[in-house]
C-alpha cells in the first residue's frame, strides 16, 4: 500500500511543501527515510516506532519505505514525525486514505505518542494553505494566524481518533490583530518624560520616527545615548496588518529569540551585543538560514550601541539591506530572502577614550582618534540620516528638570505626519523614491536656493541630497503638513543631519 | 669648520643605534674626525663595547653629507656657522643639529617658545594664533614644535604676521624628511619657507615616543620665554616647562576656563607662580624683564583675531538670531544649550545658527558652536 501526505519544512523565513510518501511493502520488516533527511529527520524513525508503541497502535511487520517528496530539496527538523505516522498508518491500513484527504500534518511526536510544537509553524501552516492543517495543541494558536483551517491535538492517538471522527475537532480560536501583550503584563517600555533636558535629541528622536530616517547618537559615556534609543519604539505608531504579518512569521521561524502568540502591532526592538558574528547579523548559518537580527527587527528599531565596537565585516554587512529593506542570503544549500526593513539607531562615544566631546577632554592620540573613525566606513555612515551629539545634561537639569513632552504626546505628531507618508504612497518618507522627490517633497524658493548652495559648496553629496531632501519633507510633515518644504525645513534637516567629520574628526588643527 | 667635520659628524650622527645622550658622549672632547676614526677602528673611549666600530666601516661620511644635501638639509655643530647661539654652553645642548630653511633668522633676536597641547580648544588655537601673530610682528621669534593644536596655531599665527615680521623656528623630533603629524605638511613648508626647522635625529627617523621630550629641551633652550596656552594635568608640555625651569627661563601660562580640562594644567602652573599672560604686552614685559632692557614695541599684525565691525555685523539680525547669539558665550557652547537657554524652537534655532554662520559671526567645531 502507498500513502502520501503533504506537510511542509522550513527554508528561512519560508515553508517549502513536502509530500510525505509511504510505502508499505512485503519483505523484510524494515524502516528506511529516503529524500535528503538530515539528522533530525533520520531520527524520526526511532520517534515513531516508539509512539506507536506507546499509543497502541500496530506496526506493519513489513517493510516500510519512507520517501520526502521533492527528493532533491534537504529537509530538516522534527515536524515530519507526525506525517510520516499517519502515513505508515494509511498504508498499513489502519486509517482509511479518505479520512485524511484535505488533511496536512506537521508535528514532532514524543516517544510517548504526545505531539509537540516545532518552530516556525505559522510559515509552515502559510505553505499549505488551502488544507486542514493539523498540527500540536501547542502550536494551535500560531498556526490559526495562517489563513487556512487548523486543527490542533494532544496525542497520535487523538489524531486517529479525531481524524475517523471518532471525538470532534476543537475549534481552535482565532486572534486578532493588537499587542503581544495585555496592558497589565506589558513589559515596561521607557517614556520619553523619563529624559531630562536633551531637547534637541528628542527632536531628533521625533524626526526619526515620523521619517524612518536613521539615526546616529556620538556622545561621552553617561550622556544617555541607549537611553533615548530605547525612547524610540514608543514613539513609531503600530505596524500596519501586513508587517505585522511578516515580524509574527519571522519571530515564529526563530522561537528560541521571540515567541509569537499574537500578531504584535507593535514595533520591535532589537539591541544585539557587538560582539555577534555577521552570520547572527545577516541571517543565514546552516541549511535552514535562520533570520539574523536585522530580520527580527524589521518593521522596527534596530540599535547598535558602542557602534565603534561592532567589526567591521558586520557593519558592512548592513549596508545592502539598509538600501534594499530585504537581505538575500545564498549558500550552497540555496537562497532565501528575509525582509529587514528597519530604523537603525546607532550609539557611540566620539573617540576610544569618550571624553572627545568636551573640546580638549580628549585624552586620545591622534593615531587613536583616525584609527577609530576609520572602522567606520564612509558609506555606513553616510545612510545614517541624522547624526548628532549627545552630551551629559547639566547637574541643574538632573536635580530641577524641566518636564519634557512625554511619549504619548510625541507619538500622536509621528501618527499625523506618517499619515501625510501614506497619502504619498509609502509608509515613511524614508521610503519616497528619489526620481520623484521633486512631485513629493517639492521645495519653496529659498529652499533651493540653500541647497544649490549647500551643493555647490560641498557639504552635500547627491546621495546626501535626497536623504536630506527626504528628512526636510518629515520636518514639513512633523510642521502640520506644509505643502512645500521651505528654507526654514532643509535648515533644520541641515542642522540635525550634523557633519559626520566633525563629530568624529579632529576638533582643532 | 671643514667639510670633514660635518661629514664625520653627520656620519656618527646616522648611526643606527645613535641617541643624543650617546653621540654627545662620542663627540665630547674629540673633534668630528678623530671621533669617527677613533669610532671606526674600535678605539673610541667613549665605545667601549665597540657596538658602533662594524656599521660605521661600512659608511663614507661624504655620502652621507650628500645625502643630507640633496635632501635639502644642512648639518649645523657647535662653532659652526647656523649653530644657535642660544645653545652653545646649554648643559643638553646637542652635539648635531639637522636644519631645513635659514637656521641663522632667529640670530640676534629675542625669542619666546609658544607651546601646549595637542586637543586645544578654540580658546587656545585663537589665543596661541594671537600670540604668535603679534610676537613676530614685534620682531620676536617664535619657537614652537609643530605638533597639533597650540604649537600649529603659534607657528601659524607668526607666519601670518605679514612682511617685516620675524621668522618663526620649529623643533621638531622625527628626521626632517618625515612630516609628522602629516597634517601639517603646508604650515611644515611654509615654515621652512619662513624659517628653520630644526630637528636633533637623523633623516627617516619616525615619531617614536623618546624624541619629543629631547625636542622639548631644545625648546626651551632656544627660548627666552616659554608660554604655555593651554595644557592638561600631565603631558608634554611639563617636558618644556621643566627643561625651562633648570635653566632658569621664565614660563608664562595663559589662564583658562576652571572647567576646561585643557587649561588644567596651564591653570595649576599659575597657582605655582608662573606668570599668567592675558595678552602679547604681558608676554613682551616678561620677555623685557628676562634679557633686560626695555620692553618691545607691540608690533602691528596686519588684521586682528576678533573682527573688529562685530557690532556692526549685529546690526540687522532678527531677535532669535540675536537671542541665539547671546547664549553662544566665549567658551564653546552645543545646540543644547542654546536651546535651554532661549527656549526656543529647534527650527528656530537652526535658522538662526545657519545665519550667524553665513555672516561669519559663528563657527562650528565637533558639534561645537564657538563666536568667531
Amino acid at each position: 500500500m502507498i500513502a502520501s501526505i503533504p506537510s511542509a519544512v522550513l527554508h528561512g523565513v519560508d515553508g517549502r511543501p513536502v509530500s510525505v510518501e509511504v510505502h508499505v511493502a512485503n519483505g523484510l520488516p524494515g524502516f528506511t527515510v529516503v529524500g535528503l533527511p538530515d539528522a533530525a529527520v533520520r531520527e524520526s524513525r526511532d520517534r515513531v516506532r516508539a509512539a506507536f508503541t506507546s499509543s497502541g497502535l500496530p506496526w506493519p511487520r513489513r517493510r516500510v519505505t519512507v520517501n520526502l517528496a521533492p527528493s532533491g530539496m534537504r529537509k530538516g527538523g522534527a515536524g515530519l514525525d507526525l506525517p510520516i505516522a499517519v502515513g505508515v498508518l494509511v498504508a498499513s491500513g489502519v486509517l482509511d486514505a479518505a479520512v485524511v484527504a484535505g488533511h496536512a500534518f506537521v508535528g514532532e511526536l514524543g516517544l510517548d505518542g504526545t505531539l509537540r510544537g516545532v518552530p516556525g509553524v505559522l510559515v509552515l501552516a502559510d505553505a499549505l494553505v488551502g488544507h486542514q492543517v493539523v498540527v500540536a495543541d501547542a502550536d494551535g494558536p500560531e498556526a490559526a494566524l495562517a489563513p487556512t483551517c487548523v486543527r490542533t491535538a494532544p496525542s497520535l492517538t487523538e489524531v486517529v481518533a479525531r481524524c475517523t471522527g471518532r471525538r470532534p475537532w476543537p475549534v481552535v480560536p482565532r486572534r486578532p490583530l493588537g499587542p503581544r501583550y495585555d496592558e497589565g503584563s506589558r513589559p515596561p517600555v521607557g517614556d520619553l518624560a523619563d529624559v531630562h533636558g536633551q531637547l534637541l535629541a528628542r527632536r531628533a528622536l521625533e524626526v526619526a520616527a515620523a521619517g524612518g530616517h536613521h539615526l546616529l547618537l556620538v556622545g561621552p559615556p553617561g550622556a544617555g545615548k541607549t537611553l533615548l534609543a530605547t525612547r524610540l519604539p514608543g514613539l513609531l505608531p503600530d505596524l500596519d496588518a501586513a508587517t505585522a504579518r511578516d515580524v509574527a512569521r519571522i519571530r515564529s521561524v526563530m522561537p528560541d529569540v521571540d515567541a509569537a502568540s499574537a500578531l504584535d502591532v507593535r514595533p520591535p526592538f532589537r539591541a544585539p551585543h557587538h560582539g555577534l558574528s555577521a552570520v547572527a547579523m545577516v541571517g543565514g548559518g546552516n541549511a535552514a538560514h535562520r533570520p539574523g537580527e536585522i530580520g527580527l527587527a524589521h518593521g522596527g528599531v534596530l540599535f547598535l550601541d558602542e557602534l565603534g565596537e561592532f567589526p567591521t565585516t558586520v557593519l558592512d554587512a548592513l549596508r545592502q539591506p539598509l538600501e534594499d529593506g530585504v537581505v538575500r542570503i545564498s549558500r550552497s544549500g540555496g537562497s532565501t530572502c528575509c525582509p529587514a526593513r528597519f530604523l537603525l539607531v546607532a550609539a557611540m562615544n566620539p573617540c576610544p577614550c569618550g571624553e572627545g566631546g568636551v573640546p580638549g577632554g580628549c585624552r586620545c592620540s591622534p593615531g587613536a582618534r583616525a584609527r577609530y573613525a576609520r572602522r567606520l566606513s564612509g558609506p555606513l555612515l553616510d545612510r545614517f540620516d541624522l547624526a548628532l551629539r549627545v552630551d551629559r545634561p547639566a547637574w541643574s537639569d538632573l536635580i530641577e528638570p524641566p518636564v519634557g513632552e512625554s511619549t504619548a504626546t510625541v507619538a500622536a505628531r509621528v501618527v499625523a505626519a506618517r499619515r501625510h507618508a501614506r497619502d504619498r504612497g509609502v509608509p515613511a518618507n524614508v521610503a519616497l523614491d528619489a526620481t520623484d522627490l521633486d512631485r513629493t517633497a517639492a521645495l519653496d524658493g529659498p529652499a533651493t536656493d540653500l541647497l544649490a548652495r549647500h551643493l555647490r559648496t560641498g557639504r552635500l553629496s547627491a546621495r546626501g541630497l535626497h536623504r536630506l531632501r527626504r528628512m526636510a519633507r518629515t520636518i514639513a510633515d512633523l510642521d502640520d503638513g506644509a505643502p512645500l518644504v521651505t528654507g526654514r525645513h532643509v535648515t533644520e534637516a541641515l542642522l540635525l543631519r550634523g557633519s559626520r567629520a566633525l563629530l568624529l574628526g579632529e576638533e582643532v588643527r | 669648520m671643514t667639510d670633514d667635520d660635518l661629514a664625520c659628524a653627520v656620519a656618527l650622527l646616522d648611526l643606527p643605534g645613535m641617541t643624543p645622550v650617546r653621540l654627545a658622549r662620542v663627540l665630547d672632547g674629540l673633534g668630528p674626525t678623530l671621533a669617527w676614526h677613533a669610532v671606526r677602528a674600535g678605539t673610541h673611549p667613549g665605545d667601549r663595547s665597540r657596538r658602533f666600530a662594524g656599521p660605521a666601516r661600512q659608511v663614507v661620511p661624504t655620502d652621507v653629507l650628500a645625502r643630507y644635501r640633496a635632501a635639502g638639509v644642512s648639518v649645523l655643530l657647535p662653532g659652526g656657522t647656523g649653530y644657535p647661539t642660544a645653545l652653545v654652553g646649554d648643559p643638553g645642548a646637542p652635539a648635531v643639529l639637522t636644519a631645513l630653511g635659514d637656521a641663522t633668522v632667529a640670530e640676534g633676536r629675542p625669542a619666546v617658545a609658544v607651546v601646549g597641547t595637542r586637543s586645544a580648544t578654540p580658546y587656545g588655537a585663537s589665543v596661541a594664533a594671537e600670540l604668535g601673530r603679534g610676537l613676530a610682528a614685534s620682531g620676536v621669534v617664535v619657537v614652537s614644535g609643530l605638533a597639533l593644536g597650540i604649537d600649529a596655531a603659534a607657528h601659524a599665527g607668526a607666519l601670518d604676521a605679514g612682511p617685516g615680521a620675524a621668522a618663526p623656528v620649529a623643533v621638531v623630533g622625527t628626521g626632517l624628511d618625515v612630516v609628522y603629524p602629516k597634517v601639517n605638511r603646508v604650515l611644515w613648508e611654509r615654515v621652512v619657507a619662513a624659517g628653520a626647522v630644526l630637528s636633533e635625529s637623523p633623516l627617516a627617523t619616525p615619531a617614536l615616543p623618546r624624541v619629543f621630550p629631547a625636542r622639548n629641551r631644545i625648546i626651551a633652550a632656544l627660548a627666552d620665554v616659554v608660554v604655555v596656552v593651554e595644557c592638561h594635568g600631565r603631558g608634554g608640555s611639563f617636558h618644556t616647562v621643566e627643561a625651562a625651569a633648570r635653566r632658569a627661563v621664565p614660563v608664562c601660562a595663559v589662564p583658562g576656563s576652571v572647567r576646561s580640562p585643557a587649561s588644567r594644567g596651564t591653570n595649576g602652573m599659575l597657582v605655582d607662580g608662573c606668570t599668567p599672560v592675558r595678552d602679547l604686552e604681558d608676554v613682551l614685559t616678561a620677555l623685557a624683564l628676562a634679557r633686560g632692557g626695555r620692553a618691545l614695541e607691540p608690533g602691528r599684525a596686519p588684521r586682528g583675531t576678533r573682527a573688529p565691525d562685530v557690532d556692526r555685523r549685529l546690526e540687522g539680525l532678527a531677535r532669535s538670531a540675536r537671542a541665539v547669539w547671546d547664549a553662544v558665550d566665549d567658551t564653546p557652547t552645543t545646540i543644547e544649550t542654546v536651546l535651554l537657554r532661549t527656549d526656543l524652537a529647534v527650527a528656530t534655532v537652526a535658522v538662526a545658527v545657519a545665519d550667524l554662520v553665513r555672516r561669519g559671526l559663528l563657527t562650528e567645531g565637533a558639534g561645537w558652536w564657538s563666536r568667531s
